[in-house]
């Protein structure tokens, strides 16, 4: 009997094991185009993918978001259905209808009542990606629940955006979070269960690992792979080669090696990565002063960075923001080149003494080095302060710096509305994410003005002419100095899997939902 | 003569790398600090082991980083040194419970995982090179406390000792005349090694991103070039990662083979054996 016991466990390991070494492409059965296992670099930790709790940057909120649905998506042209199949707009009234076996993932069906109760519980507790704001400037006056599938919100303002926003926040599970009081802290039972294509099976903080497994019955589509991992690994591209990764940054010094080769595909993503230097005018009242603020224009060789750090994938910054090659770039705004000895000239007799603070890692540490480099040549005695990322986040989001230099991508987001939340008076600095951090200490009525004004002006082409009387404004008045915006391609093996897109919002492939989706 | 050559080999590269670097810092007209060169230029006329991406000369700061990583290798030897020695003499020859205290203290610093502490304590006080020398200095002493500690103890119970204490010899007298110079040369030896060890643990955690981040160490070299994207699939490589490693590995090289050397030619230890006992 013993013996029997045995054999029956050894042969029990035997087909767990020949189940482990079977190729991936052998388990289940696969749609066209759809694949097993799709693996993205890790070894961040970007938390805990739930909208409380994940960091504020792309990946962090590109992970919550696989596993939590909202109403609308964007694609290539505009936004389109996700757990919404139809809307409509009149005034400031937006009625969605929400598709047909709409569910969470432990199987509670998604209704009306989840949408309103997360408007209600996001008004009472903003989460880390607030698209309907919080306080006073919450988006969402009032909501009217037609049925179980179909919602009319009421907006407090209506602007070129509001769909877009009233789209795009994710929602809750009534049943899981109106138990909760502090969702800040909430690691309950349920504190990953969305409405997304995929759920978050697996999570490891302490090495940045994610694995996200398709849910089949999905309503808005299917998934592309059944499975989503982030692994961490030590060198993305060598990863990449061996074939651990299907897609990572192509480094500029090898465009030559992979351009040419068919089997890579390539998503460009154009000046989308861009580094700012905030300055917190609390700190430093002397650059108040707009000729010191030309003064740091001049005194920094910002074409160095893009030669040496972006290895000439890049653009000097445009003082007004926008990036040259985004379609919203003004060309009359002022250019600041490099003038070191004018720079020295102002700088130099005043004897200031700042701190930089900045990332330690990528090339964060590497522009602050040769800012510092420029900025000490002109007479001003910098000295540098590198934190881990996520720190120098918190110490940018509390104001906690004399000049933080500030890398994020989405500087190519169409249409750059990101002006608004920088610059304008009555959007910026209002925490939670350092993009949205502007110039603390200083205001601009002109600015403010006219990045309200952009807002609110529904014509496109208005708003585009409004757009760049803003970039100039900004230029003219230097609220902050733009360093550089980066040029860079995700590249991706075709054979493997070959869905990878950019939204006509938003450029970074490996972030988009749809990147994921079966199309 | 004939049987102190491998000193005079170790000796004689160390100087050799102390000139070559020298030469580096103070015959090279680049900065170690300041880009005065295009992005990655390979090895030539100008810079003549290259530049890295910030256009900065490589032998300037291989050079900088010999200067500061032996520095900071002779500062925490020097620390270790007397630490271990006070501590290990204290443990030996205190009266009985003081005795132990210290004798606990030291075992308490032996059984403690360095690297991992040496991560913490460097990330909660890291970027200033003092605290990265007394760090290294206080994981760096035990060891030496120990053998001092065995030595003094060995020492104390010979014959003579015992006698020249019977004959009203003090304590301060037996420690001048018998003790420490038996125990002296030991200490100085593991003294050396924690020189290797501590340049070894500031590269380790200028790697680890624990150090200055704008400091320039041979850590932080093979750091920066190792992070470089995709710069084993280009030139870069050998003239940016390759230097700084066989810097390391050369100076290294030479430091604990001396040390190890030198513990072997100490008085009643010519035999050999297991000698490395501060590793």
């Amino acid at each position: 009997m013993k013996y029997r016991k045995r054999l029956l466990s050894v042969l029990l390991a035997l087909a767990l094991l020949a189940g482990c070494a079977a190729p991936a492409s052998q388990t289940g059965s696969l749609l066209p185009g759809q694949v097993q296992t799709l693996r993205l670099a890790g070894g961040t930790d970007w938390g805990a993918p739930n909208p409380f709790l994940h960091q504020s940057r792309g990946p962090g909120q590109a992970r919550m978001r696989l596993v939590y649905g909202s109403l609308l998506e964007k694609d290539e042209t505009g936004d389109v259905g996700w757990l919404a199949e139809s809307w409509r707009q009149s005034g400031s009234e937006y009625t969605f209808t929400l598709r047909e076996g709409a569910k969470f993932q432990d199987g509670t069906p998604l209704t009306t009542a989840d949408v309103a109760f997360t408007i209600d519980y996001y008004r009472a507790h903003p989460p880390v990606s607030a698209s309907l704001g919080a306080g006073d400037a919450f988006l969402v006056e009032s909501y009217a629940v037609q049925d179980e599938r179909t919602i009319t919100i009421t907006a407090a303002r209506t602007d070129a955006d509001t769909l877009s926003a009233l789209g795009s926040f994710v929602i809750l599970p009534r049943h899981i979070w109106e138990q909760v009081d502090d969702p800040y802290t909430y690691t309950g039972e349920g504190y990953l269960v969305g409405s997304g294509a995929y759920a978050c099976t697996g999570y490891d903080a302490a090495t940045g690992s994610y694995e996200f497994t398709a849910q089949n019955d999905f309503c808005a589509g299917t998934p592309a792979a059944q499975r989503v991992l982030f692994v961490p690994v030590s060198d993305p591209l060598l990863s990449f080669e061996r074939g651990e990764i299907d897609i990572t940054d192509m480094p500029a010094d090898l465009a030559g090696r992979y351009r040419d080769d068919p089997s890579i595909g390539l998503v460009e993503k154009s000046d989308d990565m861009g580094t700012k230097l905030l300055v917190n005018f609390e700190k430093c009242p002397q650059l108040l002063d707009k000729s010191l603020r030309e003064a740091l224009y001049w005194a920094l060789d910002r074409q160095a960075v893009v030669d040496k750090v972006f290895r000439g994938a890049g653009s000097v910054g445009s003082a007004g923001y926008v990036p040259p090659s985004s379609p919203y770039y003004a060309p009359g705004c002022v250019q600041y080149p490099y003038r070191p000895g004018k720079a020295k000239a102002l700088l130099e007799p005043l004897g200031l003494e700042l701190t930089m603070l900045c990332a330690d890692s990528g090339d964060d540490l590497a522009i602050a080095e040769l800012l510092a480099n420029d900025l000490r040549a002109a007479g001003v005695a910098v000295t540098v302060q590198a934190y881990d990322s996520a720190t120098r986040d918190q110490m940018v989001n509390a104001g906690d710096y004399e000049l933080a230099l500030v890398s994020n991508g989405g500087w190519g987001n169409n249409p750059p509305d990101y002006l608004r939340t920088v610059f304008s008076d009555t959007a910026k600095n209002k925490g939670g994410n350092p993009h949205n951090m502007g110039p603390i200490g200083y205001e601009n009525a002109a600015i403010t003005a006219l990045a309200d004004a952009q807002k609110a002006e529904p014509d496109p082409d208005r708003r585009k002419e409004l757009l760049a009387e803003l970039q100039v404004e900004i230029s003219r008045e230097i609220p902050l100095v733009v360093v550089a915006t980066r040029s860079s391609y995700s590249m991706y093996r075709k054979d493997v899997y070959d869905g990878w897109m950019k939204t006509y919002a938003y450029q970074q492939a490996e972030q988009n939902r749809l990147s994921y989706m079966l199309r | 003569m004939r049987k102190n050559w491998p000193a005079f080999v170790l000796g004689g590269m160390l100087a050799a790398l102390a000139v070559f670097f020298a030469l580096g810092l103070w015959a090279n007209p680049r900065p170690a600090d300041l880009p005065s060169g295009d992005s990655l230029q390979p090895p030539g006329a100008g810079h003549l082991l290259g530049t890295d991406n910030l256009g900065v000369d490589i032998y300037a700061q291989l050079s900088g980083g010999f200067f500061s990583s032996m520095a900071l290798g002779l500062v925490c030897a020097a620390g270790a040194f007397v630490l271990g020695t006070a501590a290990g003499m204290a443990a030996a020859l205190a009266p009985g419970g003081a005795a132990a205290a210290v004798d606990l203290v030291i075992h308490l610093f032996l059984a403690m995982p360095q690297l991992p502490v040496l991560v913490v304590l460097g990330a909660f006080f890291g970027q200033s090179r003092a605290v990265l020398a007394l760090i290294i200095t206080l994981f760096s002493w035990a060891p030496i406390a120990k053998q001092v500690r065995a030595a003094a103890a060995a020492v104390r119970g010979r014959m003579y000792v015992r006698l020249a204490a019977r004959y009203g010899g003090g304590l301060w007298y037996i420690l001048r005349a018998h003790i420490l110079p038996e125990v002296l040369g030991l200490a100085a030896v593991n003294g050396l090694g924690v020189c290797g060890r501590a340049i070894l643990q500031e590269s380790s955690l200028a790697y680890l991103g624990l150090g200055d981040p704008l400091a320039r160490s041979w850590g932080l070299m093979i750091s920066k070039a190792s992070r470089f994207s995709g710069i084993y699939f280009t030139d870069y490589w050998l003239w940016w990662l390759l230097p700084p490693v066989l810097a390391l590995l050369c100076t290294l090289l030479c430091v604990r083979l001396l040390a190890r050397w030198l513990e072997r030619r100490l008085p009643g230890r010519a035999t050999g054996g297991k000698q490395d006992g501060a590793a």
